[in-house]
């Protein structure tokens, strides 16, 4: 039996390892993301549980080889959460902030972490109604040992104020590597894309939100919905499960087949699809991530790994609680925990949705999308809880208290092709092209006719020849 | 090799100016980079043109013409103006793929194929890291909107200032189903933003510009070593719209290359080409325009737009210099 002596051991982390630890998973991007999503939350408790009306809110971001910015007109930081929580690595247990609203903060990291991963010097100023103050986090901070208090300090000059409320965030002394991504074209495309992506919803309502002087226009993720109940229509799903209501949809998106097209960047399997084929997963309308087409959704795993023959097949899910903590996304807000019970029930269903749309696109596989057009004329494209709305209504649709769902193959509202027939095989080779506009001379009297034309034709010769032989 | 890259460049101004574009941004950096030395890689077509001026101003003594068709590779080693030029039967692609280059090159990737374009676009972003520090890279890309595919008339709606057709609601406009296309294309080159007014024939040129430029930027936050200097882009047309760029893979802490081109008369970056939009002129019109400096007064009538909506006496005013005089011969 041993006796408590009067030595302790040090055990609290040094600054250097924990800086280090919690920048090291983030990606550029998704810091940026992340101080994003901290002006919604922002708006939302603005709201005091209200309907947001995201058309008053703005939030401008500047990225530049010697600094960084966003600023927002979300409502500010409370002087007591700026002094008790906020510029805190990580939440307490007790902190019950925003219970009661469907924000997605929750463990407490994301400004600090945004900051940390992106430069030495940084400025946050905030306004909450009239009380504007503002916190620096200096490298003198960094670089000291221990876990002093940060300051917060008062403006004193005109400057320093700021018009409405809402906060500022200014980093400067940026990292070698962030500085050059920051001054990089393409890096700024990366960030743009990922914000019309992961905001698309927001963005939709009216948020407005600029990225280095240009407005960042939302990218729609939708899938075709006839309002004819006889046409077409995605699948659709609804069910409350664990606190969380989820929501699926698997349908066509507007894309063209790509699986029948001629080759044209020929042997080169790439994904042309549009961004939005695959799953997109939004959790409290923040997309997680968009346009999956990997195991993680469900493909390759029960179902044929993804393959550009399936680039019309949208899926949509979304996850809302307001509860952040039983939402299954991980703390980097952009990836899936996917060992949550939420999330393994609802891919069950996710799977269902989409062996019937790879069935469709199997039967539909040798004939032009011109021949399906017809049945699909007066479908629009949808986002998910319209598209939700529409189908619910049809006869055809199951609903419970807690649950609806809407299957088109048992509806028995998709299109067939007329000549369906089992036995189609087909034919595939590849010539060069000066032999190919050879034949295509000979056969049309014009030597760019498509080189598919061309060997159906040359098939269809021998074939008639054939029959004549007595085949 | 299209049927529309073969002929002379006398039969196309556009082309010819914007050869002579290039040539004049050679000859400036010449003496620093001292480009006699490099290796000059191009697609010379039946007659090797770019070659024989090439060698003639530079100097360049050591040339390899790429050509896959088989009649046009050999009709390329009979018209060889110069015998120091190797003319090698395979795919640009292959030939890099396979080959060490031991000086800086100059190398023009003369597509005229529409197709392809992603492959294209990411093939010449990649050869930055590949060459050697001080190499010169040009693409010419098809920039014909229509390359995109044609949507059945009956899929499409029509808006024009503010009029729309009854369907409008439903349907894509012509523009808005090339922006899918070109999307679907791109993948993740795909600049975001960009809205389907891009797919325009007068803007369609600068979306491609936009789509190049993140490819290479997004190549070059690879390399520490080096740095993308852009020094020329064009838009031009002699019945097939065309865009072009050219660029100089610099040390990464180079100034004075970067000084060089931005001092340049003719320094012009992806995001705002210069359009080589010349007019079709008589002799005499073209002399009077280049002695007096308000020549519509002195001729007294106006000369056609061009497609791109330029007006012609100022684009004559930009290019005159580097205009060459092409006149028939009977031999
Ligand atoms: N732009 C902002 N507008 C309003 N409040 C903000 C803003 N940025 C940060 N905050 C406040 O700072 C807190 C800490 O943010 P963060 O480190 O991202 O952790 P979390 O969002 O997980 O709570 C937030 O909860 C919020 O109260
Ligand atoms: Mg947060």
């Amino acid at each position: 039996m041993t006796k408590t002596s009067t030595d302790t051991a040090q055990a609290s982390p040094t600054k250097r390892f924990f800086v280090s630890m919690l920048t090291r998973d983030i990606h550029l991007a998704d810091a940026i993301l992340d101080l994003l999503d901290n002006c919604l939350d922002g708006a939302m408790r603005l709201a005091g549980g209200k309907e947001v009306d995201y058309a008053l809110h703005f939030v401008k971001i500047k990225i530049a080889g010697d600094h960084f910015s966003i600023a927002d007109n979300c409502g500010g930081i409370p002087r007591e959460v700026a002094k008790n929580y906020a510029f805190k690595m990580g939440r307490e247990p007790d902190d019950d902030r925003d219970s009661d609203a469907e924000t997605i903060g929750m463990y407490g990291v994301g400004m600090k972490r945004a900051i940390f991963k992106m430069g030495r010097n940084a400025l946050v100023r905030t306004r909450y109604g009239d009380d504007t103050f503002e916190v620096p986090i200096t490298s003198a901070w960094l670089a000291a040992k221990n876990w002093d208090p940060l300051p917060i300090n008062e403006p004193t000059e005109a400057s320093e104020q700021l018009d409405e409320p809402g906060t500022t965030i200014y980093v400067n002394d940026l990292y070698e590597g962030v500085a050059r991504h920051f001054a990089n074209a393409s890096f700024e495309n990366e960030v743009r894309t990922a914000i019309a992506e992961h905001f698309t919803m927001f963005l939709q309502w009216g948020l407005k939100v600029e990225l280095n002087g240009t407005p960042v226009e939302p990218v729609r993720v939708e899938v075709l919905v006839s309002t004819d109940e006889n046409r077409p229509a995605p699948y659709i799903y609804r069910k409350t499960i664990d606190d969380v209501i989820v929501s699926i949809t698997v349908g066509l998106n507007t894309g063209k087949s790509l699986g029948d097209d001629e080759d044209d960047d020929a042997g080169f399997e790439r994904d042309r699809s549009s961004a939005t084929a695959g799953w997109t997963v939004l959790c409290n309308d923040r997309a997680v991530i968009v346009g999956d087409k990997g195991r993680l959704t469900g493909w390759g795993d029960g179902i044929p790994l993804y393959h550009p023959q399936f680039a019309i097949i949208t899926g949509i899910i979304e996850f809302r609680s307001k509860h952040a903590d039983k939402l299954p996304v991980t703390t980097t807000k952009r990836a899936l925990d996917t060992s949550s019970n939420v999330w393994l029930e609802s891919l069950v269903k996710m799977k269902e949705g989409m062996r019937i749309w790879i069935s469709y696109t199997n039967q539909w596989k040798n004939h032009p999308r011109s021949d399906q057009s017809s049945h699909w004329e007066d479908a629009r494209p949808m986002a998910l809880s319209m598209a939700i709305e529409t189908v619910a209504s049809r006869r055809f649709t199951k609903k419970t208290n807690d649950f609806i769902e809407f299957n088109p193959q048992k509806a028995k509202v998709l299109p067939e092709p007329e000549d369906k027939k089992p036995s189609s095989r087909k034919v595939m080779f590849s010539r060069p092209a000066e032999e190919v506009h050879l034949v295509s001379k000979m056969l049309f009297d014009n030597p760019d006719e498509k080189p598919g034309i061309v060997g159906d034709k040359c098939f269809e010769m021998q074939l008639t020849k054939a029959k004549r032989q007595g085949g | 090799m299209s049927a529309g890259s073969s002929l002379p460049y006398r039969l196309r101004p556009n082309k010819a100016v914007d050869r002579e574009l290039f040539l004049s941004l050679l000859m400036r950096l010449a003496p620093r980079l001292t480009l006699e030395k490099y290796h000059y890689i191009g697609l010379g077509g039946p007659f090797l043109e770019d070659f024989r001026m090439i060698h003639g101003r530079i100097g360049i003594a050591k040339m390899t013409c790429i050509e896959t068709e088989e009649q046009v590779h050999k009709r390329q080693i009979f018209n060889r103006p110069i015998a120091s030029i190797e003319c090698v039967h395979k795919s640009l692609e292959d030939y890099l793929d396979e080959t060490d280059f031991d000086s800086p090159t100059i190398i023009w990737f003369d597509y005229t194929e529409p197709k392809g374009i992603t492959t294209q676009i990411e093939r010449f972003a990649r050869t930055i890291g590949t060459v050697q520090i001080g190499s010169i890279l040009r693409i010419t890309l098809n920039a014909n909107p229509e390359s995109l595919g044609k949507p059945d008339p009956k899929d499409i709606s029509v808006e024009a200032e503010g009029d729309v057709s009854e369907d409008r609601a439903q349907k894509p406009t012509t523009q808005e189903w090339r922006l899918a296309r070109f999307k679907e294309r791109l993948g993740s080159l795909f600049p975001s933003g960009l809205t389907a007014d891009g797919m325009t024939h007068k803007n369609y040129g600068r979306s491609l510009l936009r789509a190049l430029k993140l490819a290479v930027d997004k190549e070059a936050l690879s390399f520490r070593d080096r740095r993308i200097v852009w020094a020329l882009a064009t838009h031009y047309a002699d019945g097939q719209a065309m865009v072009t760029a050219a660029l100089v893979v610099c040390q990464n802490d180079d100034q004075a290359i970067e000084e060089l081109v931005k001092g340049w008369e003719f320094n012009s970056t992806t995001d705002a080409p210069h359009r080589v939009a010349l007019p079709a002129l008589s002799t005499l019109e073209r002399l009077t325009m280049e002695s007096h400096a308000d020549a519509r007064t002195k001729m007294g009538f106006d000369l056609p737009k061009s497609d791109m909506g330029e007006n012609p006496f100022e684009v004559f005013k930009k290019f005159y210099r580097i205009y060459p005089h092409f006149s028939r011969v009977e031999l």
